[in-house]
């Protein structure tokens, strides 16, 4: 037993080696952060409530403690608000995904189609998510359809380039094996281009969940009176509750690092190599 | 077996960035049997591969058509598979399925049971059944091809096309996959054509080799049967008569090639020296033992005693080699059999009379006719027991080697087989063998003997395997034997760079004649640079050192290098081998004989070389005398060539030379 125990003891010194080499530093930096932000704060270096606020504020702490209440109207908790603006992301996302994948195949397949509609797509593709907000309002009417048509708009532009790139990078050995075997549209398109091309789809899908989330915040910012963790951003600031704005930027930036591994590990799942 | 595949006139050219055209192929026509298994060989860029995805229908060409069975290839199909180097299996899909894609999509007139049938058959005809579910990168190189390869078999084409299908394969998987393609060609009757730059591989598998020569305008060199029987295995198949001679040939135009593209990308063509108008020449010879004056010429420092500073000696494994450098100018000037001047001006090559002048005879005799001991164990110790036994085995072919037609070796050959009653054509056959290989020939028993300069004589007799039956003392002795061509246009370019080779090669002569310097020519001439052989085979004197007979010794004419009426060119015996080369129908007799006399023999240059070297030349014109007793009158070779017994049908012609006429010397 004696051997046993001390190579278990010298697996627990390595698995805490390992820790600690991987997770002292974020650990440590994240704290050295937050030290200094309470410090300055207050030294009133920044005008910011400091971090320990999110406690000391009990409003904030409400929050933070009941994010599923809900009282009707806007007036409901941490968690129905970022899952309000998620709902939209993911609807948005969709139409975004099944456009731009569509869309990008057929330019791919198509050069005509592709030198025509290209100059347009990289014209679009650079005007910031926010710049359309006004438009969307104007032309639709309504806050839900318009935020819905911002994240569209952001997240349409990565997917369709990608598509369109992956399709045109099949490998010439493939395009010959379709060619001389002479294979059906349908089955090239299975057999062949979604799987050729599936890489590319993907890298453009994982960028395009990115910015529509930041698409969201900022269009939500603009629309008032509806439920969403970027008007409740706005709420607060008008109210000049700073510390519950703290509480959802943690939120916003966690939520979006997970949509961003979520499509990492799906891509990993579908795209073997 | 009907014509399957024609290729009729085909022109591909690519337009590249810039604007310009880059003219692949050109003028390209090849008809494939059906059966039938063609390889493509040449050098990477030779637009082999292009012409293969023509075939396929993936690329179209310029100009021309391709049929197949009498249809023209305007796409690709499943008719034409296609194996491609790299394989072409998709990754995301098993071996089965990758197979099954084709199946299926071909097959689609088929239940679905049997498309399963057939694609279990041809995994399990290239081994896979053990693979059967998995991705291709869990396969070895060796492995895909085979699934390659099923999956081309299995829509069963009318044509399968190979695209360097094992260029990236070990030796080992190769040589096995190349049985397993054959024995399956083999069994289904698939025609295929394959492009390769393999030399063995094509041998190996193929009916058929056509040689492409390198871009631009690549065009089809040549085009070699290969008549080893089926079927054949990659360890017999070599020790099959036809199998080095194929391969020699294939690798003979391989390096011609290389040597064209180097001789291309060079950029400084003339060097004007000393004043000579060139002093960097390439100069081609054949190692034999007459090959003695251009090594000394070399070695001693002759050629640059004489200004020619860069004198490159271009060896040549046959004396075809010298006619493509002669013929593509990449040679200035060679080393020639003596007949080569007269055969290349009166259009002994294809036909299009080409003028070459010599200048300098510069070996005599050193030949000899060697039959295999074979024949001599059955009692043929002479020409006319040689004829007893031909006429006794009639229905068995005999045949002999010879170098070039246009060699005295040739010529020589001939003249002793017809005096004494032997056609050379209709008794037996002649065939033209590079001197290097008659000995391996002769062992291998593919030729009954041959007439070749030394060292190969000897050495068959040193080696047991024939015996000399005639030499020049029997035949002709003192006839001109090598001798130094150029083209007539180089020589009116540069005509002092002529004198100038003329004199360091008459000068080498006169060294290689004298006999303290035989031993050290022996040992240069032996070096791995030239003959690349045994010393003892090498004899320049002494005659009584050594036999060539297997028992008894036999008196040997050795080679004259200097002496004598033995280097200036002689207009008797160009006409000589004239009246010969017509009177076996190699060339028609030129009607203007004593036109192209003179332009063949450059006497002036001679006697311009030899006054300025101080060497005295008395020449008397002399009528010459054969062995059976004939003479040979110069000025009325026509009923000469009328009486001669035995002859073909032989053409009198006029030889339109066009150039500007040197005036005679």
């Amino acid at each position: 037993m004696i051997p046993l125990s001390s190579s278990n003891r010298r697996n627990r010194s390595k698995s805490l080696d390992k820790f600690i080499e991987n997770f002292l530093p974020p650990i440590i930096g994240i704290f050295s952060f937050l030290i200094l932000w309470q410090i300055f704060s207050i030294i009133g270096l920044i005008k910011l409530p400091p971090p320990t606020s999110l406690w000391t504020d009990e409003r904030t702490r409400n929050y933070l403690l009941y994010p599923f209440f809900d009282r009707g109207g806007t007036d409901v908790g941490l968690f129905w608000q970022a899952f309000a603006s998620l709902q939209r992301v993911l609807i948005g996302y969709t139409f975004a995904a099944i456009v731009g994948i569509n869309v990008g195949i057929i330019i791919g397949l198509n050069s005509f189609w592709n030198k025509a509609l290209d100059p347009l797509f990289q014209f679009l593709r650079t005007v910031p998510p926010l710049a359309w907000v006004p438009l969307a309002l104007a032309a639709l009417q309504q806050n839900q359809p318009a935020a819905l048509f911002v994240i569209f708009v952001t997240a349409v532009w990565p997917i369709l380039i990608n598509t369109a790139v992956g399709v045109q990078q099949i490998p010439q050995d493939y395009i010959n094996v379709k060619r001389v075997l002479q294979l059906a549209p349908r089955k090239f398109f299975i057999k062949i281009l979604i799987p050729s091309a599936l890489p590319y789809i993907f890298t453009g899908l994982r960028i395009a969940i990115g910015l529509a989330w930041l698409a969201i915040i900022a269009a939500e910012i603009i629309m008032s009176g509806i439920v969403g963790i970027g008007f409740f951003i706005w709420d607060s600031y008008q109210n000049n509750y700073i510390s519950d704005i703290i509480l959802a930027l943690v939120y916003i930036g966690a939520i979006g690092l997970i949509l961003d591994k979520l499509m990492a590990f799906i891509q990993t799942l579908i795209v073997r190599e | 077996m009907s014509l399957f595949v024609t290729i009729n006139n085909i022109d591909k050219i690519f337009s590249i960035p810039g604007g310009d055209d880059y003219i692949a192929l050109k003028g390209i026509n090849l008809e494939i049997k059906k059966g039938e298994f063609v390889s493509l060989i040449g050098h990477s860029g030779c637009g082999k591969s292009t012409l293969l995805n023509m075939i396929a229908g993936l690329d179209l060409p310029t100009e021309g058509i391709i049929t197949l069975e009498g249809q023209k290839v305007k796409d690709p199909g499943p008719d034409k598979m296609v194996i491609f180097q790299n394989y072409s299996l998709l990754p995301w899909l098993t071996v089965h399925q990758n197979i099954s894609l084709a199946v299926d999509e071909v097959m689609k007139g088929t239940n679905s049971s049997e498309r399963e049938a057939l694609v279990e058959e041809y995994i399990n005809l290239v081994g896979l059944r053990h693979a059967i579910d998995k991705l291709p990168k869990e396969l070895s190189g060796g492995m895909k091809q085979r699934v390659a390869i099923a999956r081309a078999l299995a829509i069963r084409p009318k044509l399968l096309l190979l695209d360097e299908p094992f260029g990236a394969l070990d030796a080992l998987t190769r040589g096995n996959l190349q049985e397993q393609l054959m024995r399956i060609c083999d069994e289904y009757h698939v025609t295929s054509v394959m492009v390769t730059h393999d030399v063995d591989e094509a041998v190996l598998l193929s009916d058929r080799i056509v040689m492409l020569t390198n871009g631009p305008g690549s065009k089809i060199w040549g085009t070699l049967e290969v008549d080893i029987p089926r079927p054949r295995r990659r360890m017999e198949v070599v020790t099959h008569p036809s199998y080095y001679s194929l391969r020699s040939e294939i690798i003979y135009f391989l390096n011609q090639q290389k040597w064209v593209k180097k001789l291309r990308a060079r950029k400084v063509s003339n060097l004007a020296r000393h004043g000579l108008e060139k002093v960097n020449l390439e100069l081609g010879y054949v190692p034999l033992t007459a090959c003695a004056p251009v090594v000394i010429a070399k070695e001693k420092g002759f050629f640059v005693k004489h200004g020619l500073d860069e004198v490159n000696l271009v060896r040549e494994t046959s004396w075809r080699g010298v006619v493509d450098g002669i013929v593509g100018n990449y040679l200035d000037a060679a080393q020639m059999p003596a007949g080569m001047p007269t055969w290349l001006t009166t259009g002994g090559y294809q036909e299009s009379p080409l003028p070459v002048v010599s200048a300098l005879t510069m070996t005599r005799n050193g030949n000899g006719v060697t039959l295999s001991k074979t024949l001599y164990e059955k009692g043929v110790y002479t020409a006319s027991d040689f004829r007893q036994l031909l006429l006794d085995s009639v229905g068995k072919s005999h045949t002999l080697g010879m170098v070039h037609p246009s060699s005295m070796h040739n010529l020589l050959l001939r003249y002793w087989l017809a005096a004494n009653d032997i056609d050379p054509d209709n008794d037996l056959n002649l065939k033209t063998i590079p001197p290097a290989q008659m000995v391996a020939d002769l062992k291998a028993g593919t030729i009954d003997g041959y007439c070749v300069g030394e060292p190969w004589n000897l050495r068959a007799a040193v080696e047991g395997v024939g015996f000399t039956i005639a030499t020049d003392l029997e035949i002709w002795q003192g006839h001109p034997g090598k001798v130094l061509g150029v083209r007539e246009d180089w020589a009116l370019q540069y005509p002092n760079t002529h004198i100038a080779l003329v004199k360091a090669l008459l000068e080498a002569c006169q060294y290689c004649a004298d006999p303290k310097n035989e031993q050290e020519i022996r040992e240069i001439l032996s070096g791995r640079s030239y003959l690349s052989t045994s010393i003892e085979y090498i004899q320049l004197g002494d005659p009584n050192q050594y036999s060539c007979n297997l028992n008894n010794s036999v008196e040997y004419a050795h080679h004259l290098f200097f002496g004598e009426n033995v280097n200036r060119p002689s207009r008797t015996e160009h006409l000589w081998m004239m009246t010969q080369m017509a009177r076996w129908g190699e060339i028609p007799f030129p009607r203007n004989w004593v036109e192209i006399l003179e332009r063949v023999c450059r006497v002036g240059v001679f006697g311009t070389a030899a006054r300025e070297l101080g060497i005295e030349v008395n020449y008397q014109r002399q009528p010459i005398a054969l062995f059976d007793g004939s003479k040979f009158n110069a000025d009325d070779p026509m009923s000469y060539l009328m009486n001669a017994k035995i002859h073909r049908n032989f053409t009198v012609a006029e030889v339109h030379l066009d150039g500007q006429r040197l005036s005679a010397a």
